[in-house]
């Protein structure tokens, strides 16, 4: 079989390199144009139902809106009360204690009831009972018990991290390979040892995706608490929004609900790399 | 040198004894641990004003079997607030799965519409409901409404995470066999997602639930969530620890029954004999 | 059996491959011509990591080579095709699919209707003795049956050239000879073009006609052993072993 040899022109090896290097670039500029299509295309419907009337402003704020009050708000403590830095401090406070309290509780009692067996087979049943009613719930008990403030509000954020910081921390060390813990043994540690030293290094994947969810717990707890129980702080702030009738203020109270939520996430995520980075080689 | 104890023919080491001893106190223990649960509840309630005693949660519980309130009995109740559940996570499952199948497969899709899911992601459905007041009002359908959306980014972000990680070993099969795009899609890629699928299907059970409460707390005049604030209001505590126990009930049957259904639709997750 | 008749199934020329890695231009392979002849058991034994594996997608069109071209029966090939059949190393079988629905996956693709697609599947299912087993998952079965399946699963769409990567590394020593002789059996009745590839030149020596040894990275082609030892080969025969040894003295040690 006579076959015709096609002259084919060998790219150097820089070429290659620039070639693939290049397609890697166009590719990702295709990416990031879309996504800014995308968040534009959104704002700009956004605006333009809003001025053109087809949204009507008694329901919707524009993005300019809000921008525009986001800058007045920083000053003016209409009509809730407090301007907006001292409604967000009051929310990050009661927040963040309840979601540190929860760590510095839930994480070794996790650790603990997964690790040794005594102790899960006490904990469990108060647990289990607890686990499945939703933090939200407590909130009417809580006042009962410790009313309106910060005492009940912090309690029922606490809550609501605790939970999945207990499960993760649990399910983790849980998981801890048989045969890491045989090595340990083989080199004589004891049960303590192999439990600070294996047990919980192994635990910190799922430990930490169980702090990122108690941190969006705690948050989205707070604001559920303060609309019911507070005089202060972002979801107090936008429940007013809603008596006085000014959905800027509501829309306004969301963004930075939502853009706060998002920075603590990314600082979360910050730390876990730190930690966690070996994982990523 | 081990003692050996023979009891009927069977032998015993000192370590097998041991172990028979500590399994006797692990299964001692949570009966240890629910009797001191109780002794705190009746500290409790003798101690803090207003908590109520077991004695008096029971007597409530059957009080509201006969006599209902705003017309609904406790069952009624309950029904109404799964009703708003069952609708809105049926609607947030078929949407959800649909968009996370978009975003998990198609880069491009998920470059134009990701970010802006992520941000409204990042809102908590709770601090979406004055909102939806002011712009539905209370009546169901915007309940239903924030139920929807509570239920809804669970479902997408799992339902895109599984798309994401579909093993590439799985895609290579297709190509050799000739499969198309499409045919990787639906035969390959969602299949191998059900899992993560279903990881969604339960999270969003539970936020379903947790939201419906919210949002029957802030306004409503049925269900388990009103139930609550009512006792709340009325100084009625009995009441409202019968519906957080009440609540804690449905809430683990519908965990239960999630997990039921993931095992019946994907048998290939019991673990086999190998 | 030596080959009778010598006609040319499958034609590499000049195949090179290499990949761009952070910025450093990485050979895999590097100019390889190859004739593979209708209906033989060809062996490709390299060193482990280096080439094989490459080649062998290559030839599957599960990647394209930066240079080179391939032929089946004189005609030229891009891509995959459906007359080119693969087993894989890893296992790649569908977690959540039976082993009935595996088997079909490529009958499935191809749009075969459902009660001829039943048919075809189980006829092969007996064929590697896995009869009994169509309605269990893929967890509950032990590697040899996992990689039968794989098998049968190749075998379904008739194509004329069969391509093994490694399929037997995973498992251990005593299935691994027990499927060394199943692979055998399969090929004698149903007899096509086998592609195999393997480091182990015991396993290499029993099962061949033909042996390509590579040379480590970047894999080129090292020698062309015939073995025309009569079947089934006995592996310690003083016959065997000599070719194995001129095959080992003649391996690159890869580390």
């Amino acid at each position: 079989m006579e076959n015709i040899k096609e002259p084919r022109q060998r790219l150097s090896d820089e070429e290659r390199i620039a070639l693939v290097q290049n397609q890697k670039k166009m590719h990702q500029i295709t990416l990031a144009m879309l996504t800014i299509a995308g968040v534009l295309v959104f704002f700009l419907l956004w605006q333009m139902g809003v001025s053109t009337g087809l949204l009507s402003s008694k329901y919707v704020a524009s993005p300019l809106n809000i921008f525009n009050l986001f800058v007045v708000k920083l000053a003016d403590p209409n009509p809730d009360g407090a301007v907006l830095g001292v409604n967000v401090l009051a929310s990050l406070e009661v927040s963040l204690i309840g979601f540190f309290l929860a760590i510095i509780i839930g994480i070794p009692l996790g650790l603990f009831m997964g690790w040794y067996k005594g102790f899960d087979s006490f904990m469990r049943p108060i647990f289990e009972m607890v686990r499945p009613i939703p933090p939200v719930s407590w909130i009417p008990l809580t006042i009962v018990a410790l009313g309106i403030g910060l005492k009940a509000k912090a309690f029922i954020v606490f809550f609501s991290a605790f939970v999945p910081c207990v499960i993760n921390a649990y399910t983790g060390i849980k998981q801890t390979s048989p045969v890491l813990i045989n090595v340990a043994k083989t080199c004589g540690a004891s049960h303590f040892t192999i439990f600070w030293k294996i047990g919980i290094p192994s635990a910190m994947t799922m430990t930490f995706a169980g702090i990122r969810i108690a941190l969006g717990n705690a948050w989205a707890t707070l604001v559920a608490a303060e609309m019911l129980a507070a005089s202060a702080g972002l979801g107090y702030m936008i429940l007013m929004g809603r008596q006085f009738a000014r959905p800027d203020i509501v829309l306004l109270g969301i963004v930075v609900i939502g853009a706060i939520g998002t920075l603590l996430t990314s600082i979360l995520v910050m730390i876990e790399n730190r930690m966690l980075g070996w994982k990523k080689l | 040198m081990e003692k050996i104890v023979i009891q009927q023919g069977i032998v015993l080491s000192e370590s097998e004894k041991k172990e028979i001893r500590q399994n006797r106190i692990y299964k001692i223990l949570p009966v240890v641990s629910i009797i001191l649960l109780s002794a705190l509840w009746l500290f409790a309630s003798k101690e803090v004003l207003g908590f109520p005693s077991p004695a008096e949660t029971w007597e409530r519980f059957t009080q509201l079997l006969e006599k209902p309130i705003k017309a609904l009995s406790l069952w009624g109740h309950i029904f109404v607030s799964l009703q708003r559940v069952f609708l809105a996570l049926v609607l947030s499952w078929i949407i959800g799965i649909s968009f996370g199948i978009l975003l998990g497969w198609s880069e491009k899709c998920n470059a134009l519409f990701g970010p802006v899911f992520t941000a409204f992601r990042a809102v908590p459905p709770l601090a979406l409901i004055p909102l939806i007041t002011i712009w539905f009002g209370t009546g169901e359908g915007p309940k239903v409404l924030l139920v929807f959306i509570g239920a809804l980014m669970p479902v997408v972000v799992n339902t895109q995470a599984g798309m994401r990680n579909v093993n590439k070993l799985y895609l290579d099969v297709g190509t050799i066999f000739n499969a198309t795009d499409r045919q990787k899609l639906f035969q390959i890629a969602i299949p191998s997602a059900l899992d993560a699928i279903f990881a969604g299907v339960r999270t969003s059970a539970s936020a379903a639930w947790m939201v419906v409460l919210a949002a029957e707390m802030l306004g409503a005049k049925a269900g388990v969530g009103f139930l609550i604030i009512r006792g709340m209001d009325s100084g009625d505590e009995a009441l409202v620890l019968l519906s957080m126990i009440c609540i804690g009930i449905v809430g683990a049957m519908l965990a239960v029954a999630t997990q039921i259904a993931e095992g019946v639709l994907c048998p290939w997750t019991r673990k086999g004999s190998n | 059996m030596p080959v009778d008749e010598k006609r040319v199934k499958l034609r590499l020329e000049n195949i090179s491959q290499s990949y761009v890695v952070n910025n450093k231009v990485f050979d895999a392979v590097s100019n390889i011509s190859l004739d593979v002849y209708d209906n033989e058991f060809l062996v490709i034994l390299g060193p482990g990591h280096c080439g094989k594996s490459v080649l062998l997608n290559i030839i599957g069109g599960l990647e394209k080579p930066v240079e080179g071209s391939k032929y089946l029966d004189g005609e030229k090939l891009t891509g995959s095709d459906k007359r080119i059949g693969m087993v894989f190393q890893k296992l790649a079988l569908m977690p959540w699919k039976t082993v009935m629905s595996n088997v079909e996956f490529g009958l499935q693709m191809a749009s075969v209707e459902k009660t001829k697609r039943r048919e075809i599947a189980q006829q092969y299912i007996d064929l590697v003795g896995l009869k009994g087993f169509e309605k269990s998952y893929p967890s509950q079965l032990s590697g040899g049956m996992k990689q039968r399946v794989g098998i049968a699963r190749a075998y379904t769409n008739n194509p004329e050239i069969l391509l093994m990567d490694e399929p037997f590394g995973q498992l251990d020593a005593q299935t691994r000879y027990a499927m060394q002789e199943e692979i055998q059996r399969v090929w004698y009745q149903q007899k096509r073009t086998i592609i195999f590839v393997t480091n182990n030149i015991e396993e290499a020596v029993y099962l061949g006609d033909r042996i390509v040894l590579l040379s480590k990275c970047p894999a080129s082609v090292k020698q062309i052993y015939n073995i025309d030892l009569p079947r089934p080969r006995d592996t310690i025969e003083p016959k065997f072993l000599a070719i194995r040894k001129e095959i080992s003295d003649n391996t690159d040690l890869a580390l």
